[in-house]
């Protein structure tokens, strides 16, 4: 009632009272705190829960049968990971050489196609519409197709090598060519990613160094090399912190397309904490190895920004 | 008014024997499917041949029972993953589970998650008399049994079969091969034959790691091996690795390229194509290969025993199964259930339907001898069920890990690896397995 009066009247009687503060009062001056609550509390929920959760079950060893229940076995999955799991170190090295391999030439193809679309031509927008498809497409579905068009006897792969006269491959069914090939399928899907990143950078570019370079007599190749480069180097490395972040933890393509096999030959990180986790059920070991893979992209990008940081800023 | 008093001292006597004979019929304690009418039960089922059909299935028992069903299904991978958890969390939220006991029976009986049902099934309340043990075949029902107790009623069973391309065989004049050596040598005559404009391959089977291993078991078997011995891993006994290399050799050198990453699903694609002479794996493939809108090689088809091998002909059984969880607030309407799917009459209708029965009389019932044209399916399947071993899965707690364990020696072999150091690995691997899960 007492409110209600005051903002009718405006009476300044309440606020020469000295009383607790109101609710409203609160809330004026905390706005700004109350505001992302909700979504702070979203966060909590959803993303801190689990990761702490993570942590503390990567201590448990658990089997999740009611014969053997849980037990706190401090850093020994750790220990074990990194000591005596082969298979782990394997996927490690599997994970880094995909991603090296995948991301770079992403990089470069994506920076060919960004610069060639750069210019202007006839059916531009089209052309930069068709280049997106792949990045845009579902990635099981597209593995699926995938894993038909590499299949050695009835896939279209073999059949166009064969055009060429070349002998047919066993694709993914084979230790050494299965990872090669999820490269190959992984740089058709993500190259449109870099080329998207890498022409918004090329479009942002300020005129007036090209300017000063073209009346200085710069070539065109000295043009791309002195000048492009330098200035591109902040998005080149964002896109290459994109990139590296999400090749570090594919799963999906992989999984669809050859389940890590064969005889864990594209074993990456992701899919043996996955493997460990819900078809063997060992929860306490694959959640330890799950704190790895977070402390590992993490490390990794950390990394990254610090070189950005560091001498690729100008 | 007279009438009406006459009624009611007819009456009295019908009153005061129903009261003698009342609580007398409740110690007889009469089966009634009606027992539990209005309960409601969940039921949790993988998405596979026999979990559709039951569910297909379930107005019958609805009508039967009056009990409600929830029925929630769940493909292969989810489902395994679903019903563990819910099992572990052990809240009584599932009544009854589909189950392969060759999988997870081990695991599932020491966690104590399955309801033994042996005293259920000689109680004269909650067994309707005609219910027939008898019927269901032996080793499915010992392959359900744990420490003496029968843990789950199969429904369904798929066993190892010989397919084979008839016209192939007749046109090259080949026997139907009765061993390993005579299988070897069809394949190779039929590798890279021509036939209707495309290349045959002389066999295929199951090459993708883990998946393998169920389909190379009877191999194993064949060769007189075993997945333990006296209790400890055996996969580097020199059957094993016979086994091993025998199963490899056949798909390097007469099955189709990249055969390490054939799951079931390519290898009835392949066969279905007429792209393959000779394909080893469980009987239910009839269904896809005598179905037109599904395959080029209709009628084409001869159905085969296992070949035997040098240990003997040891074909392996799967079986599908349904148990009552032992949580369950509702263990006796759970009963009925699980009762009711291993029915004969449940049975049959499923066995009409394309999802081979555990019962012997489905098989001599008229109406399927009628409808099955393939004799020699009908007849390797009966001969199969007697002689076949359960143990399509090794017998441990760590199944899926094993499995891959195991896999990986087959993929080397199949690559034409070093098989006795890949055989060594997996029971190396075995071994380290067994100890981590076993915690002997």
């Amino acid at each position: 009632m007492v409110n209600r009066t005051e903002l009718q009247t405006g009476s300044p009687t309440a606020v020469s009272a000295p009383r607790a503060p109101r609710p409203g009062v609160f809330f004026e001056r905390h706005f700004g705190h109350l505001m992302p609550l909700p979504a702070a509390l979203c966060i909590s929920l959803l993303i801190i829960f689990p990761l702490a959760f993570n942590l503390y079950m990567s201590l448990q060893t658990w089997f999740v049968s009611s014969a053997t229940p849980p037990r706190y076995v401090g850093l020994q999955n750790f220990a074990e990971i990194f000591g005596k799991d082969a298979r782990f170190w394997n996927s490690m090295w599997i994970t880094a050489e995909f991603t090296v391999i995948s991301v770079l030439l992403e990089l470069v193809l994506g920076l060919l196609i960004a610069v060639y679309l750069h210019r202007d031509f006839a059916g531009r927008g089209i052309v930069r519409t068709v280049m997106l498809l792949p990045m845009v497409s579902t990635p099981v579905a597209v593995a699926l197709i995938w894993v038909i068009m590499f299949n050695p006897s009835l896939g279209i792969l073999n059949y166009l090598l064969s055009l060429v006269g070349m002998k047919p491959l066993l694709w993914l069914g084979h230790p050494r060519t299965a990872l090669p090939s999820l490269i190959f399928m992984d740089i058709w899907k993500w190259t449109p990613f870099m080329v998207l990143i890498l022409h918004a950078g090329l479009q942002s570019l300020p005129f007036t160094p090209f300017e000063a370079a073209l009346i200085d007599g710069a070539s065109r190749w000295q043009l791309f090399r002195y000048v492009t480069l330098p200035l591109l180097r902040p998005t080149v490395a964002v896109a290459l912190i994109f990139r590296t972040m999400d090749s570090l933890k594919t799963f999906d393509t992989i999984y669809v397309m050859t389940e890590g096999g064969p005889n864990n030959a594209t074993e990456v990180l992701n899919i043996y904490v996955f493997e460990t986790g819900f078809k063997y059920f060992h929860i306490g070991y694959a959640s330890a190895l799950a704190v790895i893979l977070i402390i590992f992209v993490f490390a990794v990008n950390l990394l990254l920004i610090r070189v950005r940081e560091r001498s690729w800023s100008y | 008014m007279i009438r009406r008093h006459m009624r009611l001292w007819l009456a009295l006597p019908v009153f005061l024997a129903s009261l003698l004979v009342l609580p007398g019929m409740s110690a007889a304690q009469r089966f009634d499917w009606q027992a539990f009418k209005g309960t409601s039960i969940r039921v949790m089922a993988d998405t596979n041949a026999s979990g559709e059909a039951i569910q297909a299935n379930l107005p019958d028992f609805e009508k039967l029972t009056g009990i409600k069903v929830t029925y929630e299904t769940f493909t292969e991978d989810q489902y395994r993953q679903k019903v563990l958890l819910e099992l572990a969390a052990g809240t009584g939220a599932v009544d009854v589970f589909q189950t392969a006991t060759a999988q997870e029976g081990l695991k599932f009986w020491r966690s104590g998650w399955y309801e033994p049902l042996d005293a259920y099934l000689k109680s004269s309340r909650l067994t309707d008399p005609s219910f027939d043990m008898a019927d269901i075949s032996k080793p499915a029902l010992k392959g359900n049994t744990y420490d003496g107790k029968l843990v789950a009623l199969p429904t369904t069973q798929q066993t190892t079969m010989l397919y084979y391309r008839k016209d192939l065989f007749e046109k090259h004049k080949i026997k139907v091969p009765q061993n390993f050596q005579e299988l070897e040598e069809a394949a190779k005559k039929l590798n890279n034959t021509e036939e209707g404009g495309q290349k045959v391959v002389g066999i295929v089977l199951r090459g993708k790691k883990a998946a393998a291993t169920s389909q190379w078991a009877p191999y194993l078997f064949s060769y007189g091996g075993n997945w333990l011995k006296d209790g400890k891993p055996a996969m580097n006994t020199p059957e094993a690795i016979q086994a091993f290399d025998f199963y490899g050799r056949l798909l390097r050198n007469y099955g189709p390229p990249g055969a390490v990453n054939y799951h079931w699903y390519e290898c009835i694609s392949l066969f279905v194509q007429g792209k393959a002479a000779m394909y080893t794996d469980v009987s239910n493939r009839i269904f896809f290969f005598e179905d037109p809108a599904k395959s080029q090689v209709v009628g084409k088809v001869g159905y085969a025993l296992f070949p035997s091998g040098p240990g003997g002909r040891r074909p392996v059984m799967e079986v599908w199964s349904m148990a009552v969880s032992s949580k369950s607030k509702k263990k006796e309407a759970a009963y009925l259930f699980v009762q009711w799917a291993a029915s004969k009459e449940n049975v049959l209708k499923m066995h009409l339907k394309g999802v081979p029965s555990v019962r012997a009389s489905s098989w001599k019932d008229p109406k399927f001898l009628s409808e099955q044209k393939h004799k020699d399916w009908i007849e390797a399947s009966l001969k199969t069920l007697e002689i076949a071993s359960t143990d399509w899965n090794p017998p441990v707690t760590a199944v899926s890990e094993v499995r891959d364990a195991v896999g990986e020696a087959i993929v080397s072999s199949i690559l034409g690896e070093d098989v006795k150091a890949a055989a060594n690995k997996a029971n190396d691997e075995f071994v380290k397995i067994m100890e981590k899960t076993e915690g002997k």
